[in-house]
């Protein structure tokens, strides 16, 4: 019994010097933010604030004058309009691939898995010229298409897997019941793929929240851009990077991404195994 | 089962929004980049193109810059993907074995997961920087380093940033892909070996390794495709210098489509990094089924 206990100690003692070194420089960004500006440049640095000079001052400019609160907004309103709108467009891709066949199919699916493989830049220049021609640059509307267009092959992915759990005789059934195609969609696959639906509309909700260099190409105008653009916007703007401001913001940008972590934990976890693990 | 009118009618209208937008948004686009790839384009003036067959691909291969970034990027994927997953297996082989607070690490080492990759760039920026916390450390601390080492404006210190970047954020997903694997290895196969004397170590060899192969091709091939996505770290890092001597092949792109604007030089090398990374994909499975047979 005692050499198990022992065992665990040693464990936990590794796990714990490894997790140090994991968070240090998360650690570091919050400290930074808590920092008087003048305090950023100077030398020696310091890990940690000293405790009478803890500050909210760069949180109260994010908030107020550098009037941020705006840039969280637009994030908001394009991740979210793009999570619903591409897990209804995914989930209705995911059942018909799932259960039915029709002329093309093979070849959609294979621009799916295609477009998985393809690193999502490389496609920037056409797109680029397709946001032009659409009127699309400078707008936040213009982004919410490509985003969602980026997430549908992982999303549809994923829920066709889902859907092809659920047994095929709950849609005989509601056939027989003289149900239609809708009606099965509606009543068995929706409610039955929510596990899958709602892991991989956290996953796209991260790749939204996050998304810089299309957002980063498309908006130029301040008051349009979105958080990671608005993070990335101190540098240049200034002679000296004002780093408090600059981790005040990130930490505020990170909020949304915690608690959402946090509540859907297993969501989580079961977006990433699926797939990974077989045999 | 026949499919009825209706039953037809009510597929295809399904069907229809989802087509419609990866029709319009992603295909369209791979179509066009291939064409555009065979063009003069310049970004100025996208309504007089040049048909100049493969030229632009001939510039993009024979240009050192567009070499030094494939290198780069090769090095960047040759150090993070096994990098990262070495340190996520450790990980998640020591937390398969504790008892207690496994759902608090689990959630601790993700956390740089779900940190957004401008705002983990800028962190190691701040730390990275010459006179930045690390140097510090190094020269006045540890006494590691005669003087500050110049992370940010050397290729080699840009590189090492990037890619400490790339692992430091990769560990946490490795982690529970493995630990989800972990969990699948069957307790017997672990008991019969210790019955035949196997020790820890044979142990993660002989009944390990082999029963998680299938994650490990998995985990290899997402992360092989990670590492010729790398963009931002960089961008934000070094911003491809000095010199686009730390250039990675998008950000090399990017520069080359909105700096300079000659979007056919940069379609003609999107489809080359297409085409490298459906090769490598392929190798990867079929070497990995191979060990397999």
């Amino acid at each position: 019994m005692k050499k198990k206990t022992v065992h665990q100690i040693i464990l936990h003692v590794m796990l714990l010097a490894a997790l140090i070194l994991v968070v240090l420089p998360m650690v570091y960004m919050v400290s930074t933010s808590l920092k008087p500006n003048g305090a950023l440049y100077e030398y020696p640095p310091r890990f940690l604030p000293s405790t009478d000079e803890i500050t909210l001052e760069n949180y109260r400019y994010i908030m107020g004058e550098g009037k941020f609160y705006l840039n969280f907004l637009n994030s908001v309103v394009v991740s979210c309009a793009c999570v619903v709108i591409a897990a209804a467009v995914a989930a209705a891709l995911g059942y018909v691939l799932a259960r039915f066949s029709f002329p093309g199919k093979g070849m959609l699916f294979g621009f799916i898995v295609l477009t998985m493989i393809i690193p999502g830049l490389t496609l920037i220049v056409p797109q680029y010229e397709l946001a032009v021609k659409l009127k699309a640059i400078n707008t936040l509307g213009g982004l919410i298409p490509f985003y969602v267009a980026w997430t549908i092959p992982y999303s549809t992915f994923m829920i066709k897997g889902f859907v092809e759990g659920i047994p095929r005789e709950l849609d005989e059934a509601t056939y027989m019941d003289g149900g239609s195609v809708f009606q099965v969609f509606g009543k068995i696959i929706v409610p039955l793929a929510k596990p899958g639906i709602a892991s991989v509309s956290i996953f796209n909700f991260l790749t939204y929240w996050e998304e810089f260099p299309w957002a980063n190409t498309v908006l130029n105008d301040n008051l349009k851009r979105t958080m990671p653009i608005a993070i990335s916007g101190f540098f240049g703007q200034h002679q000296f990077t004002q780093w408090g401001y600059v981790f005040a913001l990130s930490v505020f940008s990170l909020l949304p991404i915690l608690i959402v972590f946090i509540c859907c934990q297993r969501y989580f976890v079961a977006g990433l195994t699926t797939g990974s693990v077989k045999g | 089962m026949k499919t009825s009118r209706k039953s037809k009618l009510q597929i295809g209208i399904l069907l229809l929004p989802g087509l419609l937008i990866f029709g319009i948004f992603t295909v369209y686009p791979i179509a066009k980049l291939f064409l555009m790839s065979f063009f003069e384009w310049d970004f100025g003036s996208m309504f007089d193109q040049q048909f100049i067959g493969l030229e632009n691909y001939r510039e993009v291969l024979s240009d050192e810059y567009f070499r030094t970034s494939f290198v780069n990027t090769l090095l960047y994927t040759l150090v993070t993907v096994p990098g990262q997953m070495v340190l996520g297996f450790l990980v998640a082989f020591l937390l398969n074995q504790i008892t207690r607070f496994k759902i608090g690490y689990r959630v601790l080492y993700y956390l740089p997961v779900i940190t957004s990759w401008v705002v983990a760039s800028l962190v190691f920026k701040y730390v990275f920087n010459t006179e930045g916390l690390l140097n510090y450390f190094l020269v006045n601390v540890v006494h590691l380093a005669e003087e500050n080492i110049h992370w940010l404006d050397t290729r080699w210190g840009g590189l090492t940033v990037s890619m400490l970047l790339g692992i430091w954020k990769g560990i946490g997903w490795n982690m529970v892909v493995f630990l989800a694997a972990l969990q699948t290895v069957p307790k017997e196969l672990y008991e019969a070996a210790a019955i035949d004397g196997a020790g820890a170590w044979k142990k993660l060899l002989h009944v390990t390794l082999p029963s998680i192969r299938g994650t490990v091709l998995f985990a290899l091939v997402m992360l092989t495709i990670g590492g010729f996505n790398v963009f931002t770290s960089v961008k934000m890092i070094t911003g491809g210098g000095p010199g686009h001597e730390t250039d990675v092949v998008l950000t090399w792109m990017y520069h080359k489509a909105f700096s300079t604007g000659e979007f056919g030089y940069a379609a003609a090398l999107s489809f080359i990094i297409t085409v490298v990374l459906a090769i490598l994909a392929v190798l990867q499975f079929r070497l990995m089924q191979r060990k397999e047979g």
